[in-house]
């Protein structure tokens, strides 16, 4: 889906656009989110993944 | 309060009963569950409106021990089971295959052990099987494949032990697989990818071999892939570049080779970890375009050539760690445009020349490590502009002229270690301004002057260690003042007059290095003192220690 949303067919990736994907709400753009995995010894980052932000609410790119 | 009526629930309550005396301890917790007849009122208990079954069960968090009933198979209603976080023990009753219903199953955050019951497969509606943080062994089974709307397979920090089964990766449901922290043993299929709908890939911290497979750019749905801390060879597949993760977690192999340029076109990369490989020779410049990366790690390599000025147009960065490499060349100015830079460190490469003073702009600087370089010059007039740092290591290099006093201005620091370089001049007295400072170390320079009195503001500090310069000069009595001081060390320097008798208050000293100076008069004889060997106070031909030991009676410090 997201090689899809990009339209490219070489190598590379691009952030989501987040065009229209927050429902309506304004505006809507890419954040990192961190994932906790649970769990982490020793503490360390926690692996981020692209949502889509609006005000306080996330939504999938 | 519901009562029930003759449905399916009937039986329910006395299930519910026997699944409360597996728990052993649950008294407290689950006081209300008493063999009455409305069950569906009973704490984490939810109930279907029509026919009073038992579908859900939230007992989390609830400190309960004991074991999980087998008597739970008997709740054919039962879809939503969370038990996660208590102290379960035992191992998961085979009977968990007969709650068909079930589509939800958390067990995590508990002690349970023994191996995976085959019967999970049976559930054919579970759709999220957590089964983290437990002591579970034996093999993940492969017949969990044939659970049709799993799409969290969650297993991490167990001990599981063998391959992971292929027929896992033939998926389209799965969306999250989280298999870290365990002892899974042989390859990283190229079957991964037939995990169509899947997001999240993680087998950080097991003991996986073999190679990066030569397709892995196929999986195109993957957004975080973690096969960080395995025994993972050979080189990294250009085919790597199709991803479209925004994290790569390719830490702690055995990976050899370059890295490849094609990264570089990986824009949707917020974290990029290659650190702890065998990676050798340079860091492409190309990466500079992943404009949008906060985390940056290629340390412990075996990187070659120059620190690519175009790292500077990161302009996202927050992490950046290039330490324990074979780094030459200087570090580039353009550096100094990461003005969200958090941790910079570059220590342990070859790197000369001088520090830019364009690193003063990265206001967000929190960590600059430089620690075994060829680096010289002086430390750059704008330092103090760096208000965040809290962390400051020059330590082992060339550097030279004498220490601003504008130093004393970075008043969050923690750490301020100069040693092994060639520092001159006085030690600035603001440095005792630095409230916070828990390590100094100036040792194995060519200071000159005093001990600052006014290091006795040092409210906070543990260590200080100006060991192997050519301080002169009184110790200062406020020193005394230091009460979570516990290590001082003034060893190798020219220091005169007598040992302040104050530094007997120095209540949590254990350390103690004064030998070879001058120091004249008698080693305090107060309290604490006496726990100092005679090593601290060796070298000093004019002071008079007293042996702790009456039989020895009065000796020179020589």
């Amino acid at each position: 889906p997201a090689a899809a949303r990009r339209g490219l067919v070489g190598p590379g990736s691009s952030p989501p656009t987040c065009r229209s994907r927050c429902g309506g709400c304004h505006p809507c753009r890419p954040v990192h989110v961190a994932i906790q995995p649970g769990r982490s010894f020793p503490l360390e980052y926690y692996p981020e993944a692209w949502r889509c932000k609006c005000g306080n609410k996330l939504f999938m790119p | 309060s519901v009562s029930a009526g003759g449905g399916e629930g009937d039986g329910d309550g006395q299930t519910l009963m026997a699944v409360k005396a597996g728990f052993g301890n649950a008294a407290n917790a689950l006081a209300d569950w008493d063999g009455g007849r409305d069950h569906c009122a009973w704490r984490g208990v939810a109930c279907d409106a029509a026919s009073f079954a038992v579908v859900g069960l939230n007992l989390s968090n609830l400190n309960l021990g004991g074991e999980i009933s087998p008597a739970i198979g008997q709740l054919k209603s039962l879809q939503f089971v969370d038990l996660k976080l208590n102290k379960l023990t035992g191992q998961i009753p085979d009977e968990i295959g007969d709650c068909v219903s079930l589509k939800y199953l958390d067990l995590s955050g508990n002690l349970l052990y023994g191996d995976i019951p085959f019967s999970i497969s049976k559930l054919k509606q579970l759709e999220d099987l957590i089964l983290k943080n437990n002591q579970l062994t034996g093999p993940i089974p492969s017949t969990l494949s044939q659970i049709p709307n799993l799409k969290t397979l969650d297993l991490a920090q167990n001990k599981l032990t063998g391959d992971i089964p292929r027929l896992i990766y033939w998926n389209e449901v799965l969306q999250y697989l989280g298999l870290r922290g365990n002892s899974l043993t042989g390859t990283l299929s190229p079957d991964m990818c037939q995990l169509t709908g899947l997001w999240y890939f993680d087998v950080r911290g097991n003991n996986l071999t073999g190679t990066i497979p030569e397709g892995i750019g196929n999986c195109t749905s993957f957004e975080i892939l973690d096969i960080s801390y395995n025994q993972i060879s050979g080189e990294i597949p250009y085919n790597i570049g199709y991803l479209q993760v925004a994290t790569l977690s390719l830490q702690g192999n055995r990976l050899i080779g370059k890295i490849p340029e094609v990264i570089g076109l990986m824009q949707a990369l917020a974290v990029l970890d290659l650190s702890e490989n065998e990676l050798v020779g340079p860091i492409p410049p190309i990466l500079g375009n992943l404009s949008y990366t906060g985390k940056l790690y290629l340390h412990g390599n075996k990187l070659t050539g120059h620190i690519p000025p175009e790292l500077g147009n990161m302009s996202k960065l927050s992490y950046l760690q290039l330490n324990d490499n074979e780094l030459v060349g200087t570090i580039p100015a353009e550096l100094g445009k990461l003005t969200e830079l958090f941790e910079l460190n570059l220590a342990n490469n070859n790197l000369e020349g001088h520090i830019p003073a364009n690193i003063s702009s990265c206001s967000a600087l929190n960590k600059f490590n430089v620690y075994g370089n060829r680096l010289n010059g002086s430390i750059p007039a704008g330092f103090q502009e760096l208000e965040s740092l809290t962390y400051l290591n020059l330590s082992s290099n060339n550097f030279k002229g004498q220490i601003p006093s504008e130093l004393g201005h970075i008043v969050n620091l923690d750490t301020l270690d100069l040693s092994y370089n060639e520092f001159s001049g006085p030690v600035p007295p603001t440095i005792g301004d630095l409230e916070h400072l828990l390590e100094l170390n100036l040792s194995k320079n060519h200071l000159t002057g005093s001990v600052p009195a006014e290091f006795g503001n040092l409210r906070s500090v543990q260590v200080i260690d100006i060991s192997s310069n050519n301080l002169t000069g009184y110790l200062p009595e406020e020193l005394g003042q230091l009460q979570n001081l516990d290590s001082l060390i003034l060893n190798n320097n020219n220091l005169v007059g007598e040992i302040p008798a104050q530094l007997a208050n120095c209540f949590s000293l254990i350390t103690l290095n004064l030998s070879y100076n001058n120091f004249t008069g008698h080693v305090p004889s107060a309290k604490n003192f006496s726990k100092f060997p005679m090593e601290s106070f060796v070298g000093n031909p004019m002071l008079h220690v007293y042996c702790q030991d009456s039989s020895c009676g009065h000796s020179h410090g020589t």
